[in-house]
């Protein structure tokens, strides 16, 4: 595992990496910044029927949605949802699936195996098919599309790790350690972890891309975030029924949607070549 | 065989013919086919997922029951009558509990055999039976075994109890050819299943084709009982067509006909503008609405209602967001039916005059309340989401959830489980005051789809009775008016709308008559000009 | 024999994982605050009268005793009774399943078709403008949200330009099945006219889902061709003389394609099992619609017969991907 300042310099010198880089900086300072450079704050919340559905101008960047709302305010707020239900989700997913998998990988014990075999349950169907269900279930909220994601995400995270784990299991150096009588926590913890950093770094990385456009799947859907929550996905469902005349309606969100994917997706295309040479081998030549 | 006659004929002929054919695709591109047949197409805003008659009491699978089954009566035109049907005439008994029908002689199913007072006994018990659809409405005033043929054309039907609606919902009583069912029965099943696809009926179009994915095909049928005019169409199709854009989009090409559903006024726009179709307009009854649940603190307390009536923006919702195509209606009766007193203002949108009512509330506000709208209805969305705003401006705090229709119903059945304030609709099932005020506010009712108030009053409820037990309609509307009034000003619930109908069709369609219960889409009278 | 080995264990785990997933599910669908049973007993149906219907429809008892019936159901290829519907699960999903496939092989056939030549040209012009172009394309390719891209395509296509349908299958009433697949059907019954409205309706939904797909595939078969040339045997049959378009075109790609077949195969579960998102945006009547009204309408046995369905050919699918792998290249077998 390099350090950081490293990690980055290496990364700045891979255009697109960069890219993906600045990307993620931009939606991440949008976000934290929207209340003090959206035009109409108030957009989140305050509706004026008046002015509604009016094309893009110099007053609304974006033009207005159905509620008379600002869009390019909305939009800019909308990347807090996003960023949010992308970060807990996968935050929480790191947090289920590292230790089951560090865990089911490193001990031979019976339950390890067991929760293996349940990840498997869950990797058994396309995931939007059981995080819809989910959804569906609990009702729409932004808590619960957390949990919708969380809930079927969690098994790439032990998958990989399980996977890397038990190949480190056969390294000289592991088996070094374990002859030389080191406490199995400290090994997992100071050699084994450390070692596996990288491809879930990689992995969480794709992973925000992936799980935002879950999300924005099932706010489509109408299982998200409810009103007058500006999520991106919802926005873009409302727009359906005033197109063609709105066009701009259905526009802004998809493209702030694809600007996050796309920083995230490369991002983590950089970070693979960049921290874990071996998977570079086979994906960038 | 004309074509194999075309060889040996004149060249003048041959184009003579030709030309013919040319016409005949000239009219194909006024949105006909291409053949001598005229074609209906209507795309419906849902699907048809059965073709059964008896298990359907709903506005959008309506065609199937009015195209090809027939009634005793029938609710006809605008404002909606109640007219004989198959019955030539009927009589209702001193007590109020027998109902006599006299039936036409010489009506015919589409197999040809004759509709009997019997088919129309198995009929009612079938409804009972298979408990779907009309059947709970029917079951509050008619047991099974209570309907008999007297002779063939003479059947009766003995109530539990008087009621002054069971002759609004006699046209659910849709006849059925008792032989063709009982052939097509599973394990007694009363030919659920084998009716769910075919047809057994004498309607004015016989079923030809039924695919639950896409709709269904008729045939006039040339012997239906009301005779024709001198000009109609051949074929009718039904088609369900879920998503908005596609069926305007078809209408303008002249894939469609018709359409369903209710449009926004900026669509109706691009309709008329296309030039290719004509949006027919009419006076309807069908009040957007929110149900508060009068059980629970603060909602139980009949200021905080008054409060929240006055944070609805009713001119920003009906004029800019609906763009004025509906009609301000104040009280939970249709303002064009009978029973609705003509001078109610009802409610405005004014926050400092709720803020004051809220002042003077005992019932505190001190949590969210939940604003429940219907998933997928675009309109109910942005009603909960302008009712937030206006709540939030008077300084209640409130979540606008989205659920759908199956859950929002269930929860409804239960004071504990029903949302602080629901956003729907109530139709015309039946052209009569009790399908609103009675069937919403008795206290009976509370729980069933049309009651998510859970209203208490014993004043009201007395009332409600008495317009059910009597028979003349202005002692009836009388009641009415006077339970009207208690509940506009307890406001149990918020009243947005009456709907307008607008109906697209092609340019040419004309005959089409509009019904309240129906919504324009019996095309027995209809033709292209 | 590691293949066979293989095989067998994942044989092994295929019942008990299905059994699992249709737990799970079984269980997420039963919560569902919502009445089914109560919307099929009509609108105005008092709570007695619902309940009487609950109780002949079986669904009062305990959800243990309701989840082993199922099994049991399941092990006689009963999929039960649609609540909506109120035909056989089978029979809808089997009436659905051309549709799906229908429409999944045009997008692979897409996907594949346009996708393996690009990633061959990326890989032999490596470091171009083209190899840097498609590279970004490709990372775009899977970075747009598929819903906003058939509702763009939508936008421009059907309602501006108006060349192409704006949803479902065909239109009107199709042609007599007798495959099932809309295109086939109508060349059966001779009607080109048929045949073009089936083609013009495919189009948006499988552009849509072909898109994504392209995208890996491009990826896949770019770094599969890189590894490839890098290989000595390219080096002597360089050396040999033999033209440089043979060599990338027949003997690299066939070496280089290991990792693009198994993405392919993905591919193809992934959307035989859980294109529901673009296949209600165009209303298309293939099992994902299906899937997301019996999850709408809490449609119990729709819900379990999808799940049941899609589990197992993603599982499948997963499987053959895995034995084919096996078969196509030694060294690898990570299980």
């Amino acid at each position: 595992m390099k350090s950081v300042p490293t990690t980055l310099r290496q990364l700045m010198r891979d255009r697109s990496a960069a890219l993906g880089f600045f990307l993620v900086v931009l939606v991440v300072v949008a976000a934290i910044l929207a209340p003090w450079i959206s035009p109409h704050p108030e957009a989140v919340w305050d509706m004026n029927p008046a002015n509604r559905l009016k094309p893009p101008s110099r007053t609304w960047l974006f033009g207005t949605d159905r509620m008379g709302a600002d869009i390019f305010s909305r939009v800019l707020f909308g990347a807090r949802i996003t960023l949010m239900i992308a970060l807990v989700a996968v935050g929480a997913s790191l947090l289920i699936g590292v230790p089951i998998g560090l865990w089911a990988g490193w001990s031979e014990w019976w339950i390890g195996e067991a929760l293996m075999r349940v990840s498997d349950v869950f990797l058994a169907v396309p995931q939007i098919v059981l995080a819809i269900a989910i959804a569906q279930t609990l009702g729409p909220s932004i808590e619960n599309v957390i949990l919708a994601l969380s809930v079927t995400y969690w098994p790439w995270f032990a998958r990989l790790v399980y996977a890397e784990v038990r190949a480190l299991k056969r390294e000289t150096f592991i088996e070094a350690a374990i002859a030389l009588g080191v406490p199995p926590r400290r090994i997992v913890l100071q050699h084994v972890l450390p070692n596996v950093a990288s491809p879930i770094i990689v992995r969480a990385s794709i992973g925000m891309g992936f799980t935002i456009l879950t999300a924005a799947s099932l706010g489509f859907l109408g299982l998200g975030a409810p009103p007058p929550a500006p999520e991106w996905g919802r926005m873009i469902s409302e727009s359906r029924e005033f197109l063609p005349e709105t066009w701009w309606y259905a526009l802004a969100p998809g493209v702030a949607i694809f600007i996050v994917v796309m920083g995230f997706n490369l991002l983590g295309d950089g970070l693979r070549d960049v921290l874990d040479p071996r998977l570079r081998r086979s994906h960038d030549r | 065989m004309p074509i194999l006659r075309l060889r040996g004929t004149t060249a003048v002929a041959r184009r003579l013919v030709l030309a013919g054919f040319a016409s005949l695709a000239l009219l194909g591109s006024l949105g006909q086919t291409a053949t001598a047949q005229t074609r209906f197409v209507f795309a419906n805003e849902s699907d048809f997922d059965t073709m059964d008659p008896h298990v359907a009491f709903d506005v959008g699978r309506i065609a199937v029951r009015l195209n090809v089954y027939d009634g005793l009566m029938r609710w006809q035109s605008n404002p909606a009558k109640l007219e004989p049907w198959i019955a030539e005439s009927y009589a209702i008994s001193k007590d109020g509990l027998t109902y006599t029908f006299k039936l036409r002689k010489g009506v015919k199913f589409h197999d040809g055999s004759e509709v009997k007072a019997a088919d129309f006994v198995y009929s009612l018990e079938r409804i009972l039976a298979l408990g779907k659809g009309a059947a709970s409405l029917f079951k509050t005033m008619i047991d099974p075994g209570k309907a008999k043929a007297v002779d063939d054309t003479t059947v009766e039907f003995t109530l539990t109890k008087p009621s002054a609606i069971f002759l609004a919902i006699v046209p659910e009583i849709h006849v059925v050819n008792t032989t063709l069912v009982k052939k097509n029965e599973v394990n007694n099943d009363w030919g659920a299943a084998w009716m769910s696809k075919s047809s057994a009926g004498s309607g004015a179009y016989k079923l030809t084709q039924f695919d639950p994915a896409i709709g269904f095909v008729a045939a006039r049928n040339p012997d239906h009982f009301k005779g024709w005019g001198p000009k109609f169409i051949d074929e009718i199709e039904f088609r369900g067509v879920k998503d908005t854009n596609t069926r305007v989009l078809g209408l303008m090409k002249g894939d469609f006909n018709g359409l369903g559903g209710y449009l926004q006024a900026d669509q109706l726009k691009r309709i008329e503008e296309s030039g290719k179709a004509k949006v027919h307009e009419a006076e309807s009854m069908r009040v957007m609405m929110m149900q508060f649940n009068t059980t629970r603190a603060p909602l139980n307390d009949p200021d905080v209602r008054r409060a929240l009536n006055q944070a609805f923006d009713y001119d920003g919702f009906n004029k800019n967001i609906l763009g004025g195509q509906v009609e301000r209606n104040p009280t939970p009766l249709p303002n064009t039916i009978w029973g609705n007193p003509k001078d109610i203002k009802g409610y405005a949108f004014d926050i400092e005059k709720g803020k004051a009512l809220l002042a003077k509330a005992s019932a505190k506000i001190d949590r969210p309340l939940e604003i429940h709208f219907l998933t997928g209805f675009g309109q109910s969305e942005q009603a909960a989401q302008l009712f937030q705003n206006g709540l939030q401006k008077m300084g209640i705090q409130s979540k606008v959830i989205g659920t759908p229709w199956p859950t929002i119903v269930e929860r409804f059945s239960k004071p504990e489980t029903t949302p602080d304030i629901s956003i729907y609709w109530i139709s015309t099932y039946y052209a009569d005051p009790h399908n609103w005020i009675g069937e919403m506010f008795h206290s009976s009712g509370a729980g069933t789809f049309k009651n998510a108030h859970h209203y208490k009053n014993p004043k009201v409820d007395a009332l409600l009775d008495k317009a059910v037990e009597a028979t003349d309609q202005a002692v009836r509307a009388k009641y009415y008016e006077e339970a009207v009034r208690i509940v506009v000003d307890d406001a149990p619930g918020l009243w947005i709308y009456n709907t307008k109908w607008y109906g697209p069709y092609s340019k040419n369609l004309a005959g089409v008559v509009f019904c309240p219960i129906g919504n324009g889409l019996e095309m027995r009278t209809a033709y292209y000009e | 024999m590691r293949i066979l080995a293989l095989v067998a264990k994942r044989l092994f785990w295929f019942v008990p994982t299905a059994a699992g997933l249709i737990a799970v599910v079984f269980f997420i669908s039963r919560v569902i605050p919502s009445d089914p049973v109560a919307l099929i007993a009509g609108e105005t149906a008092s709570r007695a009268q619902i309940e009487v219907l609950r109780t002949k429809l079986g669904l009062d008892r305990p959800l243990p005793v309701q989840l082993v019936d199922y099994y049991r159901q399941l092990l006689k290829g009963d999929l039960g009774t649609s609540l909506f519907t109120t035909r056989p699960v089978a029979d809808d999903l089997f009436a659905r399943l051309p549709a799906t496939i229908e429409l999944t092989v045009a997008a692979m056939l897409i996907a594949v078709s346009i996708g393996i030549p690009l990633g061959v040209i990326s890989a032999t012009r490596r470091n171009s403008g083209i190899d840097h172009g498609l590279r970004i394309a490709s990372v775009a390719g899977l970075a747009i949200a598929s819903f906003w891209l058939a509702l763009i395509l939508q936008l421009l296509f059907s309602m501006k330009l108006g060349v192409l349908p704006l949803q479902g299958r065909i239109a009107g009433f199709p042609p007599r099945a007798v495959t099932g697949f809309m295109t086939i059907d109508a060349l059966i019954a001779g009607r080109a006219d048929r045949f073009w409205s089936a083609l013009a309706h495919l189009a948006l939904p499988a552009i849509t889902l072909a898109v994504p797909a392209l995208a890996t595939i491009v990826r896949f078969t770019r770094a599969g061709v890189l590894d490839t040339l890098g290989r000595p045997f390219v080096d002597y049959q360089r050396a040999t003389g033999i033209p440089r378009a043979l060599i990338v075109w027949k003997y690299v790609l066939r070496n280089a394609l290991t990792s693009t077949v198994t993405q392919i195969g993905l591919l193809f579960g992934i959307l035989l099992a859980g294109a529901v998102v673009i296949e209600t945006v165009f209303q298309w009547p293939g099992i994902g619609t299906y899937a997301f009204e019996a999850i709408l309408h809490s449609d119990y046995a729709a819900v379990m017969g999808f799940t049941v369905y899609a589990g197992g050919i993603f599982m499948l699918v997963n499987l053959l991907v895995d034995v084919v792998h096996g078969l196509i290249d030694p060294r690898g077998g990570t299980a």
